[in-house]
């Protein structure tokens, strides 16, 4: 583990990408990326960081030399806490970073976020939703170091809005009545599942089981043969692929439960089946009869502008999360933009202009502005399902529809 | 396995029990242990524990084999199983280019004779391989070195396979037709069934090896004196080269299995399997073979028994718990720590 590391830590250090230096780069600002970037992660927020990466393409400012610097906190090819924070303090030591575009996973974003808020560091996230991150007692707890200096701020919308979205869709749409729940027992994995539990018993459903596996588990039999016994029409998974998400379905049909739908939110929305380590290359065939949520919007306004000019770069379609690492790039160029206005562009000066309650961001999801805590005013879940003769018959994810919880 | 501590001797796993009193526990406490779980948990949980035990008690056997003949504590074990996994989804999945069950048995058969054999064959050469060029030159070393030289070879392993497949699940053809054998009320899957009886026949098979075989009788020699046994013609190099090809086939005979069982592995699925399987061995007395089998059917069942009273979230931990008790009044484990003496 020690030696994939140093590796991981080696390569991402070496991948400072300049993007497009500005004229006569007087004063280098950097913009961070802090994602998990190999292994099942990749599948997932591998087209978040090429989102940003686009946003960023572009962006030059006159008197400034723009530099993005990408780490990778995926270790053995799985998000890892430890590595994220040594990623977020890499990134607050060094004084020309200005703003960081992540992280994907709730757990990474529960460590960065004291190291960030310390250090008065914009951080945009693509994709977090635990809602524990921001909002009550657990939300300061985070920003403790400096608690009137917002400088979280993510353009997901929450799991106590994408977990009971779920439930919503399973009862009303899919008429499901008996769940059982499992979840890896991680911050975003336990989180939407209770939330999903909460809002599933008050549509008047039955939570038939609920039981937990952490990371590296590989049996489900015994979780699986138990819940059987107690036949549930659904198995709810709170988690990621990484952790066991496609493997749960893959195990089902053994326990008995293969004609059980499966439902998740957006941990195990990740490309299609061809896909190395994404949930439908695991599940396989398995994989039908799945449904997922995606906590941002699905029909963001110029969609086919936007698919086509990633597709121009990157020869695929945009993925789940590409329109959101995209967006989180606009907000931090628009808080850069915004400083420079002012005077200077400094650290400061940027959290304060991308943290402001009054801007109103225009981004490609739409116009987005921030609550008190830094969650984003827009609260949109889409909704998908597993289509197994998508993708040249190896089965993807099809928008079904969105709701905006407004 | 509650009952087993209250009947025997606290601490000195050596000291003989009473010589009439020994067979007859050794036959009613697991039969009270099996008997109550069975009733506890029904037919199928029953058969859960029983394959992930089986698994477990695999690849203990490997560890427990090479600590008793040269007393390492072979880290890279874990590591062997889940290459013997790789070793077995590359000849099914990417050679034969299989994907799906297969239901003619006289096709199933063979193949997974062929599986078996491909994947035990070339662990048990990786196995000869790494003792020859990591533990050998270490023989004579302090025994911290062989120790950190096996941790070394267990992140070598793991980043050779994380290099070559890359750092996620990897699908295993899951040949094995899924079907059940329906008894009473009970369904219970073939493949568990199919699981059980190889990892017991292959049990069996080493326990006859070690107990009847001239080789086996040169393995127990050297654990029990290396010296001596030296000086008694055996040929300490080839028995040593033995225990862990051994060792090492029981690995990738595991590693097929699981592949069969779960249908994914992944490069760093050993530690998780390699940490619990050392407990067994742990457990059962390290250097014990059937101690190490035992063991591993043990935490088999806590945690399918700690899943079956509803705490999935705790199996870890109470695996490790039962471990640190059995440990505090039995420090030899439940067998005591001899490789084959009484096999």
């Amino acid at each position: 583990m020690k030696l994939a590391r140093v590796g991981a830590a080696l390569a991402a250090a070496a991948i400072v990408v300049s993007a497009c230096g500005g004229s006569g780069g007087s004063k280098t600002i950097t913009i961070g990326i802090s994602l998990p970037l190999s292994g099942s992660d990749l599948a997932s927020a591998g087209p978040a960081r090429d989102g940003a990466l686009l946003a960023l393409k572009d962006f030059t400012l006159a008197g400034y030399t723009i530099k993005t610097l990408i780490l990778d906190h995926a270790v053995n090819g799985i998000h890892d806490p430890q590595q994220g924070s040594k990623d977020m303090t890499t990134l607050v030591s060094d004084a020309t970073v200005v703003g960081v575009v992540g992280p994907f996973n709730s757990s990474i974003a529960k460590v960065q976020i004291p190291i960030s808020n310390e250090a008065g560091l914009l951080q945009c996230s693509p994709a977090n939703t635990n809602p524990d991150l921001t909002k009550g007692d657990a939300g300061k707890q985070l920003r403790a170091k400096a608690p009137d200096k917002i400088n979280y701020i993510r353009v997901a919308t929450t799991d106590d809005i994408q977990g009971p979205a779920v439930a919503q869709y399973g009862i009303n749409k899919l008429s499901l009545k008996n769940v059982a729940i499992i979840d890896d027992t991680e911050t975003y994995g336990k989180g939407i599942a209770d939330a999903f539990a909460a809002e599933w018993t008050k549509l008047g459903g039955t939570v038939v089981g609920r039981e937990g596996a952490p990371k590296g588990t590989t049996d489900y039999t015994a979780i699986l043969t138990k819940f059987a016994a107690a036949k549930p029409d659904a198995v709810f998974y709170g988690g990621v692929t990484s952790t066991g998400g496609g493997l749960v379905r893959k195990q089902m049909d053994q326990a008995g439960l293969g004609a059980a739908a499966y439902l998740g939110g957006d941990g195990i929305q990740d490309g299609n089946g061809a896909t190395d380590g994404a949930f439908i290359n695991i599940a396989g065939a398995a994989a039908a009869n799945s449904f997922s949520s995606v906590a941002a919007i699905h029909d963001i306004p110029g969609a086919a502008d936007f698919a086509a000019k990633y597709k121009a770069e990157y020869k695929v379609d945009p993925g789940s999360y590409s329109a959101s690492g995209y967006a989180c790039a606009q907000i931090i160029i628009a808080a850069v933009k915004a400083a420079a206005a002012k005077g200077d562009v400094t650290r400061e000066a940027v959290r304060a202009a991308g943290t402001n309650t009054a801007t109103k961001f225009d981004t490609i999801l739409g116009s987005v502005s921030f609550d008190a805590v830094g969650d984003s005013s827009q609260k949109i879940i889409s909704m998908y399902k597993v289509d197994m003769t998508a993708a040249g018959g190896k089965g993807d994810w099809i928008f079904d529809f969105q709701v905006d919880y407004k | 396995m509650t009952a087993l501590p209250a009947t025997s001797e606290a601490g000195g796993a050596r000291v003989p029990m009473g010589a009439s009193l020994k067979p007859l526990l050794r036959l009613v406490v697991p039969a009270v242990f099996l008997v109550g779980a069975y009733a506890f948990m029904g037919p199928e949980q029953f058969v859960n524990a029983l394959t992930r035990g089986a698994i477990y008690a695999l690849i203990a056997l490997g560890y427990t084999m090479v600590y008793g003949i040269i007393e390492l504590i072979n880290f890279a074990h874990g590591d062997m199983f889940m290459m013997g996994a790789f070793v077995s989804l590359t000849f099914l999945g990417q050679i034969l280019g299989l994907t799906g069950s297969i239901t003619d048995i006289a096709r199933l058969a063979p193949l997974l004779v062929a599986a078996f054999f491909v994947s035990m064959i070339v662990m048990g050469a990786i196995g000869v391989t790494i003792e020859r060029l990591a533990y050998k030159p270490l023989r004579g070393a302090p025994r911290l070195a062989p120790l950190i030289t096996a941790i070394g070879v267990s992140f070598i392993l793991q980043n050779i396979v994380m290099l070559k497949y890359g750092p996620f699940q990897t699908n295993s053809p899951k040949i094995f037709p899924s079907f059940d054998i329906v008894i009473g009320s009970a369904k219970i899957p073939a493949l568990s069934v199919f699981i059980i009886v190889v990892a017991l026949s292959m049990m069996v098979a080493l326990q006859l090896f070690i107990s009847r075989t001239r080789l086996g009788r040169a393995m127990r020699s050297t654990a029990a004196d290396r010296d001596a046994a030296q000086l008694m013609g055996v040929n300490i190099n080839r028995t040593i080269a033995i225990t862990f090809l051994i060792g090492a086939a029981l690995a990738g005979a595991a590693g097929v299995v699981n592949g069969l069982q779960y249908g994914v592995s992944r490069f760093d699925d050993g530690f998780q399997a390699g940490l619990k399987a050392f407990t067994a061995a742990v457990l059962g007395g390290i250097g014990n073979t059937v101690g190490a089998a035992l063991g591993g059917f043990i935490i088999g069942f806590i945690e399918v028994g700690a899943t079956v009273m509803g705490f999935s979230r705790w199996g870890p931990a109470i695996v490790f718990g039962v471990l640190v008790i059995v440990l505090v009044f039995r420090p030899s484990g439940l067998l005591g720590q001899q490789l084959g003496e009484r096999a």
